[in-house]
């Protein structure tokens, strides 16, 4: 398989067979937390996208150079990535605000809200350390940094993806005739069991 | 045999991490330092600074913001009030605004003489008992007294009475509409905002039949269209099968709380400057009582 083919089915893996919020039921606070309206949803997906490629790469680099040769990874990575989201979303929302004002404020309280979210760090982890995520999928040796933000890349469309179809859902069921007991919260419940059921349905579909 | 050169590499290793992101970080900071505006400043020490997210602004630094750069008028603060409003005009450079001040009311007398349609016997939260099956009550608009509007009130002006029915202490109440927000019932009306003079407010809210409504609870407006009829300004209405008071008419002369079989208007307090000032709604059954 050529290396074009083997990123382009990673990236698909990544964003739709093992879907984060569907298939593998990471970061579901937010999935419910701001899927009330399209808007909100818009902010939060752009600024997982954004900050979840760009926590990947820094764990990735601070994996491969610091964690992996000193052989302290295996104990020491969820504090040491932690340390770094954070502190990099703190920088990125710094820089932001000098030099992109609009941005800034699109972003607004989702870059901070995200810093330490379960999807975000359990993607930098898979990123960053060979053989920490199985996905049925042989990629030869260990992920480079090109694959790395493939896959990140992948999974964070997935969310973005996910989210957006379900704030539609949400959207359209506000106005839906939906029987008084289950109004909100139990009706978004089922929803998500529904849409959670497709994408299951996918990974079968490949047969994985 | 613990490997202590694996410990030592840990510790440095983290703290290698750790030294270098806050060098990255602290540079940064002052690097990418934004002056803002000094009138920010102010304008945020001029207004109450409890966040209480009245304005529908997730914080009292937010609103700061965006007054100064004109987003939000200077009357933007809710719970502050004119007084608020001055200072943050005075500070902008702007004329003086009008504020028009809101209090809340409630709009059910029914309490303990509201039928129940089973025994709840759950968190006592009136967000937790609305989600079983509807809510305990018969009434679909009756107030279920457990107080979620008492503990959300960031103002302490309302407390919980002897019939379980909020009393909002109108000295203290500044209109913010928390308690409005926060009750399971607040959207539907049970909890509303009036103009700070209104005269009287209807205690019922229900629009079902009113024969249904009488075997719900006793104490609602029963659509008998008495006050309609005896209101010598034809400021209150039957409508949708419930009294609503036009408070743009309304004289508070109290005819319609005296003609009332059901007692469920009350005289409103605030705007009366009598002993009741303090009070949230006068009933006829209330001793002292006096029309104006």
């Amino acid at each position: 398989m050529s290396t074009i083919s083997q990123l382009a089915l990673l990236f698909l893996g990544a964003a739709l067979v093992n879907n984060i919020l569907l298939t593998r039921f990471i970061g579901l606070c937010p999935f419910f937390g701001v899927s009330g309206n399209m808007e909100t949803s818009v902010g939060m997906s752009i600024a997982v996208v954004f900050v979840m490629t760009l926590a990947s790469t820094a764990t990735w680099v601070v994996w491969t150079f610091v964690l992996d040769p000193l052989g302290v990874g295996e104990f020491l990575y969820i504090p040491a990535f932690i340390l770094i989201i954070a502190s990099l979303v703190q920088f990125v929302e710094m820089y932001l605000r000098k030099a992109s004002p609009v941005l800034y404020r699109a972003m607004g309280i989702y870059l901070p809200l995200i810093t330490t979210n379960c999807a975000v760090l359990a993607t930098a982890t898979e990123a960053a350390k060979p053989g920490f995520f199985k996905m049925n999928l042989d990629l030869g040796a260990t992920l480079g940094l090109g694959e790395a933000l493939v896959y990140t890349l992948g999974v964070s469309v997935g969310f973005g993806f996910a989210l957006l179809t379900f704030a539609a859902l949400r959207e359209r069921l506000e106005i839906a005739p939906v029987p008084r007991l289950l109004k909100g919260n139990p009706m978004a419940f089922i929803t998500a069991g529904l849409l959670s059921l497709a994408y299951v349905g996918v990974a079968g579909w490949f047969g994985l | 045999m613990v490997d202590l050169t694996l410990i030592l590499k840990a510790v440095v290793a983290l703290s290698v991490i750790g030294v270098v992101t806050s060098a990255v970080l602290s540079t940064a900071a002052r690097r990418f330092h934004v002056e803002v505006d000094p009138r920010v400043e102010r304008v945020l020490d001029a207004l109450p600074g409890s966040n209480c997210g009245a304005c529908g602004n997730p914080s009292c630094f937010a609103v700061a913001e965006a007054i100064v750069v004109g987003d939000l008028p200077a009357n933007a603060c809710v719970a502050g009030g004119q007084a608020v409003a001055d200072e943050v005009s005075t500070i902008m450079g702007a004329v003086a605004c009008e504020v028009a001040v809101v209090v809340s009311a409630r709009q059910c007398g029914g309490g303990d003489r509201a039928a129940r349609a089973y025994e709840y016997s759950g968190v006592q939260s009136c967000a937790a008992s609305a989600r079983l099956a509807g809510g305990p009550l018969v009434c679909e608009a009756g107030c279920f007294g457990f107080g979620d509007c008492m503990r959300a009130c960031p103002f302490d002006a309302i407390v919980m009475d002897e019939r379980g029915l909020p009393r909002i202490d109108l000295v203290k109440c500044t209109g913010c509409g928390i308690c409005a927000k926060e009750c399971p019932r607040g959207g539907a009306g049970l909890l509303r905002l009036v103009p700070e003079d209104a005269p009287v407010v209807v205690r019922c809210n229900a629009h079902d039949k009113p024969k249904d409504r009488k075997a719900a609870c006793s104490a609602c407006c029963i659509a008998c269209k008495r006050c309609e009829k005896d209101c010598p300004e034809d400021a209150i209405h039957v409508i949708d099968r419930l009294a609503v008071v036009d408070y743009e008419k309304c004289t508070g002369c109290g005819i319609c709380v005296e003609v009332c079989p059901q007692n469920c208007i009350d005289l409103h307090g605030r705007a009366r400057g009598s002993d009741a000032a303090d009070t949230d709604g006068v009933g006829k059954n209330v001793p002292g009582f006096t029309t104006a």
